[in-house]
């Protein structure tokens, strides 16, 4: 099919600290691909390289070893750029700035101008639902509306490609449900979403694929329901189930040789369970 | 009304993904002009406009201050201050902008989403430069206005009251009087006062551009302000500096060449002084005006390119 909307080979980051050989490996031989389409999730805790790599496939940083490319062009290309929007992690835009105006600014860095601009930011206002404070300096927005804004901006030149760093940390719980609708919004009418993210709960559901980092690493990586299986394993969800039902099935499986029941409840936070299994393996491989 | 019908959302194939965008220009003066103007707005919603405000009130103070003097003397005092305090506005305003607006950049990711959209660094930097240019070009001719409006209605005070007193006075002859009415118009408002506002416009550009170049390594506003000020105080003793550091002939050749590389890197402010002499009422050297215009063009394009050489390949 379409090339890779983001392609990842070999990446490898190093920063050296100071003047002595300190060195710090934040990204370590990382592989991997984001289909145009796709909404990917790159998960990790906090320092796991995610920025990092972002940055790089942006062409704000360049690679120790290995490549980033955005559509066949290399990362930091200025063609590759028209088709990226990007979201930092805790962004900042100009505070002086209106929410119209900020979406003008970066419109017209993009080469929008007249009355095409003036559509699209006002198609963007009414997307991430900021059209009644429109007017008001970036100064007082909430951390909500500024992601919301900044999620705003990074689609103003209508990228195909949407990079979200952090989309959804230190915002509350509605305005990271706001979010998260949006992203879905963006996958619905084909936009490709590459993000980041150390809030398991909150991407597993909006992700197509998600890869898992650690230390710079790559863990694993597939679609959702690949990841949650675990091939000796099998969960159940079940409607409307007496106790009688599930007196009858712990009793089966209590009869039945091999099978062992190891937990019951709900099936979404197997991710998370997943991924603290690979932390704290990885942890324990290091002392 | 078209009905078309639709399928559920939950089994609609996902869209196609997008087609690719049009192609962007490999240099544009459209961003760079986006930046500037963003800068502009930026310095003028942080209220530096208020200190013209406070400069109308200096000039407008020391213009009608009585001070027993002649009034060819007074005249000369107005344009002493107002023309003073233009020129460090200028160059302080140049120092201070860069070296706020660029880390500050830096420091909030700001500067994260601006290089993330198709925009070329160099066209960051020449829009920054730009946008304090305009700010310190816009502040100089306004100030330039006030002062000339205050400067005019002193002198034509003055010359009217000198031209009345002499004749009542009936001792002087025409050509006296005129020579008199002469020597006051002479330090009066006169079209040369332009290349002074000019010479300070042009200091203040190189100072702006040495300051870009500290910034774009510099970790800190406060270290780039204090060593902007330091290479201003240095580039006007520039050829003190310079005889002292090459007389040092016993070095190697080594230092000798590092001696002359950072003579050429520290610009000689010096130059640009002949403007208070133009202030005082001296005729203006079309050929220093030309060499004032030449090497500032030189320093800009050289310390912009190495700015470039610095920030081309920095991380943020
Ligand atoms: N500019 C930098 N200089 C030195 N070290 C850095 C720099 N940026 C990131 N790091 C280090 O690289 C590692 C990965 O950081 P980052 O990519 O920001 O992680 P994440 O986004 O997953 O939280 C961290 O250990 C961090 O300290
Ligand atoms: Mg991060």
């Amino acid at each position: 099919m379409s090339e890779p909307a983001v392609e990842v080979k070999n990446l490898t980051k190093v920063f050296s600290l100071g003047l002595r050989k300190e060195y710090v490996v934040a990204v370590d031989n990382l592989s991997f691909e984001v289909k145009a389409g796709e909404v990917y999730g790159l998960i990790g805790p906090n320092g796991s390289g995610k920025s990092t790599t972002m940055k790089v496939v942006l062409g704000l940083m360049a690679a120790s070893k290995g490549s980033a490319k955005v559509f066949g062009l290399d990362s930091g290309d200025i063609r590759a750029r028209n088709e990226i929007g990007f979201l930092p992690e805790n962004p900042y835009f100009y505070k002086h700035l209106s929410g119209a105006e900020t979406l003008r600014f970066y419109g017209k860095l993009c080469g929008l101008k007249g009355a095409a601009l003036k559509d699209r930011i006002g198609e963007l206002l009414k997307l991430v639902d900021l059209e009644g404070a429109a007017n008001r300096r970036l100064a007082g927005y909430s951390k909500g509306m500024l992601q919301r804004i900044g999620l705003a901006q990074s689609l103003i030149q209508n990228p195909r490609l949407v990079i979200l760093d952090e989309p959804t940390a230190g915002v509350d719980p509605v305005g990271s449900r706001q979010i998260r609708d949006l992203i879905m919004r963006l996958r619905d009418e084909g936009y490709t979403v590459f993000l980041c993210s150390h809030l398991l709960e909150q991407v597993q559901e909006v992700c197509d694929r998600v890869g898992i980092i650690f230390k710079g690493r790559m863990r694993r990586e597939g679609t959702l329901d690949e990841l949650i299986e675990i091939e000796n394993q099998t969960s159940m969800t079940i409607e409307n189930a007496t106790p009688e039902l599930i007196a009858g099935i712990h009793e089966l499986i209590r009869s039945s040789k091999g099978a062992r029941l190891i937990e019951e409840g709900h099936s979404r936070t197997s991710l998370e369970h997943l991924f603290i299994q690979i932390a704290e393996r990885n942890r324990e491989g290091e002392s | 009304m078209s009905e078309t019908p639709t399928t559920p959302a939950e089994s609609t194939p996902r869209t196609t993904p997008r087609a690719a965008g049009k192609s962007v220009p490999i240099f544009s003066i459209g961003r760079v002009h986006t930046i500037a103007s963003s800068t502009v707005t930026q310095l003028v919603r942080m209220k530096t406009f208020y200190f013209l405000l406070a400069f109308a009130l200096v000039v407008v103070a020391v213009g009608n201050f009585n001070i027993p003097a002649t009034p060819a003397k007074e005249l000369s005092m107005i344009k002493k201050v107002a023309f003073g305090t233009m020129d460090i506005f200028a160059w302080l305003f140049a120092i201070v902008a860069t070296a706020l607006l660029i880390p500050k950049d830096v420091e909030d990711r700001t500067l994260y989403t601006i290089l993330a959209k198709p925009v070329r660094r160099i066209e960051y930097l020449l829009g920054k430069l730009g946008g304090v240019l305009a700010v310190i070009a816009i502040s100089l001719v306004a100030m330039y206005a006030i002062c000339a409006a205050v400067i005019f209605s002193r002198e034509s005070l003055f010359v009217s009251a000198e031209y009345q007193s002499m004749v009542a006075s009936g001792q002087y002859t025409g050509a006296e009087i005129e020579e008199q009415l002469s020597l006051i118009r002479s330090q009066g408002l006169r079209a040369e006062l332009g290349i002074a506002v000019l010479a300070s416009f042009f200091k203040a550009a190189v100072v702006a551009v040495v300051t870009i170049f500290l910034s774009t390594f510099a970790s800190s506003s406060l270290f780039t302000i204090i060593v902007s000020v330091l290479l201003f105080l240095i580039g006007h003793a520039h050829h003190m500096a310079s005889s002292f550091w090459l007389d040092e002939s016993g070095n190697s050749v080594l230092v000798q060449m590092l001696v002359k590389v950072v003579k050429v890197l520290i610009p000689n402010y010096q130059l640009f002084s002949f403007s208070e002499g133009i202030v005082q009422g001296e005729a203006v050297v079309a050929a220093l005006v030309w060499q004032m215009g030449g090497l500032t063009s030189g320093y800009l394009i050289v310390f912009l390119l190495l700015s470039l050489l610095v920030f081309v390949d920095k991380e943020f």
